[in-house]
């Protein structure tokens, strides 16, 4: 039986998909308003700070930028991965249940509140923007709990509701605030890519890859549960239990990837789509790739993001919708799983 | 006692004041056939539920292998049952051989990925249910009676001694839900396997099962083998309708006989008979 997903059959994709997010990456690096050569990169810091300009451009601006852009997409297309198959549908996102407008009300109130303060090097807005997200899931969570029965359609009510509320209070606190602190949300709120301290990429890296390994192992779970919560009790998986976890840590990898980076649209809804309808439904297999998939894409949608409109750049968001819409149209028009060698 | 499936005194009711089923005891010996039958509203998936664990009694108890099916993890009672249910509604397109291969989900670790024990459990599975010519195909595209076959399929995959299924027949026809009785004694009659089956055909009830719980709709009952249980009076007073019975060979059958039923008398006006 070929069509069934064997360990070394995936090994050997994730690898070659690691592969490729690897030379994307690396591309990525080199790509800029200003040129610098490997060459040079290679050749070392230099004995005095400042000697060897490209080198310091390579480490301290492109690749800290580089490896960001590859945490959030991963992160977002895994937390859409999940939230598709617990929320059993197909029109899910990382920021349904809510976590983009709390987030969005967090990053408001600490840009209007004029917060200066920071802790272990995170920025005021990116802790304001976790705590809210949280803190808003949390509410959606318990909400839709309490709502009872179908608790998939009510905590689906409960995140639709809970982001009109917090869009229209974002837009209240918009139209009260000053035009520069208006300036600065907006660009949040598109999703906006830019250079992060060394400590923050790696607490958020670790958080990130544990997040995503943590999810895979409960993928077969996953896969289990799209066929709804009684089928997934009589094939033995506790689905109250598996949901809580799975939402658990989407909503998780999601905060961190939002506190970093803004409300990048669209990366979580496109990309799981994307590696499904090429690699096929399997949570085991649609989870990794969609994780390595979503760095990629995001990686390329920054730098597209930092040199289109050199010396100024766009929010990276902006160029995520403009080229994941119509990819995305293509790719659903012209795919389904016929297409049998990728499999 | 020693059956597989043991019921005592269950009762249940989805509200406080409501009761559906009432005192019911039953019980199911390894490798018996079993129909549940009854009028809607009687309580059969309510009764298949509480046997899979989904709804809790509000009294009495329910033992699986000796044991209450509460004391089981999810894990533990899906490698002793496996269910077959009515409705299925598709969200991805998962292709019937990685539909079937969920059967083993229990039996996996964590990262789990089938070993080559499961596929043989999952080849053999959908070679006996005549699945296999369309393994690759995702379910959407199968029609109602090879969909049925699937869930089957995956059932057997599971493993278990027992198989629960709700109306395995609705929606088929006369061919194909012949074709899943004959599965269903073909798995009895092969591997032991104990079968629970909600059925609203009586027919196929009285040729294929031993024994039929009857449930009406008053929280009464009747169990015991299809052919003491199952006579016309019993059946025009659970299902309310009038019946006509006979004999085909060594079953009785029964037909259902409304009021504007040819033979019964009255005729619609138009009616032009020659």
């Amino acid at each position: 039986m070929s069509e069934l997903l064997t360990a070394k059959n995936l090994t050997v994709k994730i690898l070659i998909c690691l592969a490729v997010l690897a030379a994307v990456m690396g591309l990525c690096t080199f790509v800029g308003t200003q040129d610098i050569s490997v060459k040079n990169v290679l050749a070392g810091p230099g004995t005095a700070p400042g000697e060897n300009i490209d080198y310091d451009i390579f480490v301290r601006v492109r690749l800290p930028r580089v490896i960001l852009a590859a945490l959030v997409g991963a992160a977002l297309a895994a937390a859409g991965v999940v939230l598709q198959a617990i929320l059993r549908n197909p029109l899910a996102d990382p920021y349904i249940l809510g976590i983009s407008s709390g987030a969005g009300l967090g990053v408001i109130i600490a840009v209007l509140l004029g917060v200066t303060w920071s802790f272990w090097a995170g920025s005021p807005i990116a802790l304001f923007a976790f705590a809210g997200s949280l803190l808003t899931v949390w509410l959606v969570w318990t909400v839709g709990c309490l709502a009872g029965k179908s608790q998939v359609t009510s905590l689906l009510l409960a995140g639709v509701v809970v982001n009109a509320f917090f869009s229209a209070l974002i837009m209240f606190l918009t139209s009260i605030a000053k035009s520069e602190q208006v300036y600065s949300t907006i660009f949040w709120l598109m999703g906006n890519i830019t250079e992060k301290e060394p400590a923050v990429l790696w607490a958020a890296a670790v958080c990130i890859l544990a997040g995503v390994v943590a999810l895979f192992a409960i993928s077969q779970r996953l896969n289990v549960l799209t066929f709804g919560e009684q089928q997934a009790k009589d094939l033995g998986v506790a689905a109250s239990r598996t949901r809580a976890i799975a939402f658990g840590l989407a909503a998780f990898i999601t905060a961190i990837a939002v506190s970093l980076s803004g409300l990048v649209g669209f990366v979580g809804l496109v990309v799981p789509h994307a590696v499904r309808l090429v690699f096929g439904p399997d949570h085991r297999r649609l989870l990794p790739i969609s994780a390595i998939t979503g760095a990629a894409f995001l990686v390329v949608a920054d730098t597209i993001a930092r040199t289109i409109v050199a010396p100024a750049q766009l929010p990276v968001g902006v160029i995520t919708a403009i080229a994941g819409g119509p990819f995305f149209l293509l790719l659903l028009a012209k795919y389904s799983r016929k297409v049998s060698w990728l499999k | 006692m020693n059956g597989i499936i043991e019921v005592e005194n269950l009762s249940f009711g989805y509200t406080p004041q409501s009761t559906i089923l009432k005192a019911l005891s039953f019980e199911v010996p390894p490798g018996q056939f079993v129909a549940i039958a009854g009028p809607n509203g009687a309580g059969k998936t309510t009764l298949l539920n509480l046997l899979c664990g989904l709804l809790k009694p509000k009294a009495g108890s329910i033992r699986i292998d000796t044991a209450d099916v509460e004391s089981y993890s999810a894990k533990e009672l899906a490698k002793r049952m496996a269910v077959v249910r009515q409705e299925f509604v598709p969200v991805f397109d998962f292709s019937v051989a990685e539909v079937v291969s969920m059967a083993r989900t229990p039996y996996l670790g964590t990262f789990g990925f089938e070993s080559s024990t499961d596929k043989d459990v999952i080849a053999e599975a959908l070679a006996m249910t005549d699945t296999e010519r369309f393994a690759s195909r995702p379910l959407a595209q199968l029609s109602g009676g090879e969909r049925q076959r699937v869930f089957i399929a995956r059932a057997l995959a599971q493993d278990t001694p027992i198989l629960l299924l709700d109306e395995p027949t609705s929606f088929l026809d006369m061919k194909h839900q012949v074709g899943i009785y004959d599965l269903l004694k073909k798995m009895q009659l092969d591997k032991g396997k104990t079968i629970v089956a909600i059925t609203h055909d009586i027919n196929l009830a009285v040729q294929y099962c031993d024994n039929v719980l009857l449930l009406a709709s008053d929280g009464g009952y009747s169990h015991g083998p299809v052919e003491e249980v199952l006579n016309a009076e019993l059946i025009e007073k659970v299902f309310a309708v009038k019946t006509f019975s006979g004999k085909a060979g060594k079953s009785r059958f029964f037909l259902p006989r409304g009021k504007f039923a040819r033979d019964t008398g009255r005729t619609a006006p138009q009616t032009n008979e020659s």
